[in-house]
């Protein structure tokens, strides 16, 4: 599972990044696809601007 | 039974490049569709809003006082040991001088540009997936809860550093991590310049992959942001502004009003931004300068000429690949070049560290600059550096 952060502010950085297209980022919400995201990689964590995802 | 909405050309995103897109594709007689996701077009802001005065121009947009919030003067290149270099126009040709932008009023009124030249918006409108159908895309949205399908002849995806459309319909438009600038920026005020007219960089270990910037905005404003490379990186690039923030003579009495955050795709131009019945510009299709990671009028660029030849598409009833690759063409034409090497000197300027960039820095200080644009002072980046005469030395 992804955690985010409530102080993500939906830039979608992490979803331009991430190899499986499965980031869904909304006007005031993201939704990673749970199924698609192996969370073997953390692309997405490290190109955060404020570090508002966490591996739970 | 879902409603379906049938459209020639649909622009998913209306930042810009969309618009821009938008607009020349209805000049051009087609139907268009531009929709967005936000309630509000250009809110959040995700940039440090420069742009050249030449690429309005080129671009065909009259700069309006509505939007212009400050015309420069030149630019201030600052060392890690704060040896700094002054480019400015009373002593040198500026022919790159900019403008800063209020984006959240410039990307409205570019939108509105298209609405006028008959374009439909839907704002607060999500793209949640894209299928082949026939000749054409049909493109399932929601806004606010309602799901509804648009069924196009062309696709323009305009979504975004996130490039969800185009990875959908089958092209590989993703950004690596070591080409995804990761952006922070304060717009604070009470920021005391040594002159207003100008705009600062600061290179080195202050920003890893990427630099500081300080845009003066109207009176006592100024963008202050950086972007780090996450490969380089060691810590959220927030951690790296508010240690810059804290360290700066300038803003020692800065006070936030607004934080901005964004991706910035600086890889180049992907190579594949065109198929069957679908266009790719701005940042979604990496038409951004990979120097500066100025992606406005690269991305008004790409929109203008996707624009143009989506409606002789429409008109000839051909949304073939063969028929749209004049896009590519067109938009490779105008700054493929010159994109090619900004990323060389971007990935020359990474290769320095501190004690380097110092250097390059005093060295500057006995030269003479004739004009203050990126080509000139790369070719005088050559003259002091021997490492730069290797790696650029040929191309500029």
């Amino acid at each position: 599972m992804m955690i985010i952060k409530d102080w993500c502010s939906y830039c979608g950085a992490c979803a331009g990044v991430c190899p499986k297209n499965c980031i869904e980022v909304k006007e005031t919400s993201l939704v990673f696809d749970e199924d698609e995201c192996s969370e073997k990689c953390d692309i997405c964590i490290k190109t955060c601007p404020l570090h508002a995802l966490e591996k739970q | 039974m879902i409603l379906m909405i049938k459209t020639d050309v649909l622009v998913v995103g209306s930042g810009p490049a969309g618009s821009s897109a938008a607009k020349h594709a209805a000049i051009g007689g087609a139907d268009v569709i531009l929709m967005d996701k936000k309630a509000e077009i250009g809110a959040p802001k995700r940039c440090a809003e420069g742009v050249s005065k030449n690429g309005l121009k080129r671009v065909g947009v009259e700069p309006n006082p509505s939007w212009v919030t400050r015309e420069l003067d030149g630019v201030r290149l600052v060392a890690p040991d704060g040896t700094d270099v002054w480019l400015t126009n009373d002593k040198i040709e500026i022919p790159e001088a900019g403008y800063i932008l209020e984006r959240k009023v410039f990307d409205k009124y570019m939108a509105m540009d298209a609405a006028r030249e008959g374009a439909k918006i839907f704002i607060k409108t999500q793209a949640k997936g894209v299928r082949k159908d026939g000749d054409g895309f049909i493109v399932t949205c929601e806004k606010m809860g309602e799901l509804f399908e648009i069924k196009c002849k062309i696709l323009i995806a305009a979504d975004g550093p996130e490039s969800h459309i185009a990875r959908w319909a089958g092209l590989k438009t993703s950004t690596k991590a070591k080409d995804m600038e990761s952006g922070i920026q304060y717009e604070m005020c009470n920021v005391k310049l040594k002159d207003r007219n100008v705009i600062e960089f600061y290179f080195g270990s202050v920003a890893p992959g990427g630099y500081v910037w300080i845009f003066p905005k109207e009176d006592d404003i100024a963008n202050v942001g950086l972007a780090v490379l996450p490969n380089v990186a060691e810590k959220p690039a927030i951690e790296y502004l508010d240690d810059f923030v804290a360290n700066c003579d300038s803003l020692q009495e800065a006070q936030p009003v607004e934080m901005n955050v964004g991706g910035d795709p600086v890889g180049g131009i992907h190579k594949k931004i065109y198929a069957d019945n679908l266009l790719v510009v701005g940042d979604a299709a990496g038409q951004v300068n990979p120097l500066t990671g100025g992606g406005i009028i690269s991305g008004m660029t790409g929109g203008l000429h996707a624009g143009k030849v989506a409606a002789k598409a429409i008109e000839e009833k051909d949304y073939s690949e063969k028929r749209l690759k004049e896009y590519d063409t067109n938009l490779r034409d105008a700054i493929g070049d010159e994109m090619k090497k900004y990323l060389k000197v971007k990935d020359y300027l990474l290769s320095l560290n501190d004690k380097e960039l110092n250097s390059v820095a005093n060295a500057f200080q006995d030269i003479e600059f004739e004009k203050a644009n990126t080509e000139e002072l790369v070719k005088n980046l050559i003259k002091v550096s021997p490492k730069a005469v290797l790696k650029l030395g040929k191309l500029f």
